[in-house]
């Protein structure tokens, strides 16, 4: 049973992480009064881009063919230190949150660095706007986890899910303004409005397709991949270290069916409220942005205070 | 569960407090309103199944009517209707307002307004919450350069004392409360009034603009 539910903890990011990308642009195509692709598209994309042949350039250094396989590799090592489904299987290898965080750090790194290694200019501005997100970012992420670590007193992301500290009175408010931080961050590290336009090729506006412009065929697909994952990732992060309902707590098979049902739900709430937001607000000018951040910041800051 | 309800409508009043600060909308600030007081108005009902007094409904009738309904959609046809969209800003910067925020909220949290949120110990949570909202409020008042702002602000300094009033037990007489509804009713009728001449006026709501109030 132990390796049954390892082997789901590790396989379920990748396998689950597209239909979400595709249950947010369906839900936004309705609001555009648009049918939609069918919300399994981005698995035949990821197929078809699998398939397609790809050109590099001469100038492309190791950095840049490899960076692919390093990102989708951290989004599966960072799905598989996140509590997904249950918090039974104690990963205290790599299940400290601020292991996750720099993981994490890690993929937006190797990321921005293979935007600047072939040169071009686009890479190299969405690169520098994508640090510069990310640096600022960075603050209240760690402290919104943070504030639950504190609450939890421990930094076990699978211990802190276990603990459901939501349900406990003297917790309630700062988990709350802890959660509304990270919800912040999550639309900032996955590019999302406000902060940018994942569907947009604006010179003016991209930040994540900029650095990607350059990949196409195989390594294109896996980044695409890993994207999805991350946002994955990071909706299940809070989903189940803010919201842990369902949560399996022992190893019984119903309570990993009802853990995996729960997460599924909860993410799609996740990005249901996210196609939601992508269709009625506008991407925020770059100079605002690190204003929204340094709220996010400032709420953790406060969800710590007022514990 | 019940105390978690409570705290999560108490969070919501927080948080609208918190978003009236940062937001550039007018538009915003005035559904945000109505959502705040929705919150409270849920809060009153919890009161009244507590209190159990029938002539309760009649003051929270009054108050989702003015409050949640009226003030709100007021407050939106004044905007269409003077084309306010955006908000004039704040005083201090974005970053400099948060920082305030939270030192204010960590003051309504310490020991010396533990006189205040310790008058009912079981409810010290709530007090501490409804408190700092009180402090934002204030805050809000004094921050914000543009009139609608301000008259937001000063509505949410009234809902976060009737917030801190129910939990500290200092809920008034039902005709006390009514006469508080009305008192609302008529400075907010008086100040939407006034809007309208300051911004014939002055062609602006943006009251650091303002200078020649002789004329």
């Amino acid at each position: 049973m132990m390796i049954f539910v390892w082997l789901l903890q590790v396989v379920l990011t990748p396998i689950a992480a597209p239909l979400f990308i595709g249950i947010i642009k369906k839900i936004k195509a309705k609001f555009q009064n648009r049918c939609g692709a069918n919300v399994f598209q981005p698995y035949k994309d990821l197929w078809k881009l699998m398939h397609k042949d790809e050109v590099v350039s001469k100038d492309a250094s190791w950095i840049f063919r490899y960076t692919p396989y390093i990102i989708f590799a951290i989004t599966i090592v960072a799905g598989a230190s996140i509590p997904l489904f249950a918090t039974y299987i104690k990963n205290t290898l790599t299940g400290d949150f601020l292991l996750v965080i720099y993981l994490l750090a890690g993929y937006t790194f190797f990321l921005a660095l293979a935007g600047m290694d072939i040169g071009s200019g686009f890479g190299g501005f969405g690169s520098s706007r994508e640090m510069t997100v990310a640096a600022l970012a960075e603050g209240g992420l760690i402290f919104s986890l943070l504030t639950i670590s504190l609450a939890g007193g421990s930094s076990n992301l699978f211990s802190l899910a276990d603990q459901h500290m939501i349900l406990k009175n003297q917790f309630f408010l700062p988990v709350l303004l802890a959660f509304c931080g990270f919800f912040i961050v999550l639309l900032a590290e996955n590019s999302r409005f406000p902060f940018d336009n994942p569907s947009t090729h604006l010179e003016l506006t991209m930040i994540h397709e900029a650095m990607i412009l350059e990949y196409s065929g195989k390594r294109l697909a896996l980044i695409e991949w890993a994207a999805a994952n991350k946002l994955f990732v990071f909706a299940a992060l809070g989903a189940n270290v803010f919201f842990p309902l369902g949560i399996a707590q022992n190893d019984s098979v119903c309570a990993v069916i009802v853990g995996v049902l729960a997460l599924l739900i909860k993410v799609t709430v996740f990005c249901v409220f996210i196609a939601v937001l992508e269709s009625i607000i506008a991407k925020f000018r770059f100079f605002r942005l690190p204003d929204l951040l340094m709220v996010s910041f400032i709420l953790s800051v406060i969800a710590i205070g007022v514990m | 569960m019940n105390a978690l309800f409570l705290q999560l409508l108490l969070t919501i009043l927080f948080l609208s407090i918190v978003f009236l600060h940062i937001t550039k909308k007018n538009f915003a600030v005035s559904v945000t309103y109505g959502v705040q007081s929705m919150a409270i108005v849920i809060l009153m009902i919890h009161s009244f199944f507590v209190t159990g007094e029938a002539s309760m409904l009649l003051i929270i009738g009054l108050i989702f009517t003015f409050k949640v309904i009226i003030a709100p959609i007021f407050l939106v046809k004044l905007i269409k209707r003077h084309k306010l969209t955006f908000s004039v800003s704040t005083y201090l910067n974005t970053p400099l307002t948060l920082i305030i925020i939270a030192i204010l909220t960590a003051i309504a949290y310490s020991q010396s307004f533990a006189p205040l949120t310790n008058i009912i110990p079981d409810n010290k949570i709530l007090l501490q919450i409804a408190l700092s909202a009180l402090f934002l409020s204030l805050f809000l008042i004094i921050n914000r350069k543009g009139a609608i702002s301000k008259i937001i602000g000063i509505l949410a300094l009234e809902n976060s004392i009737v917030a801190f009033a129910i939990f500290a037990g200092l809920e008034q007489s039902s005709g006390l409360q009514i006469g508080i509804v009305f008192d609302i009713f008529i400075w907010f009728t008086i100040a939407a009034v006034f809007l309208t001449m300051i911004h014939k006026q002055f062609g602006s709501l943006d009251t650091a603009k303002m200078r020649h109030l002789k004329d």
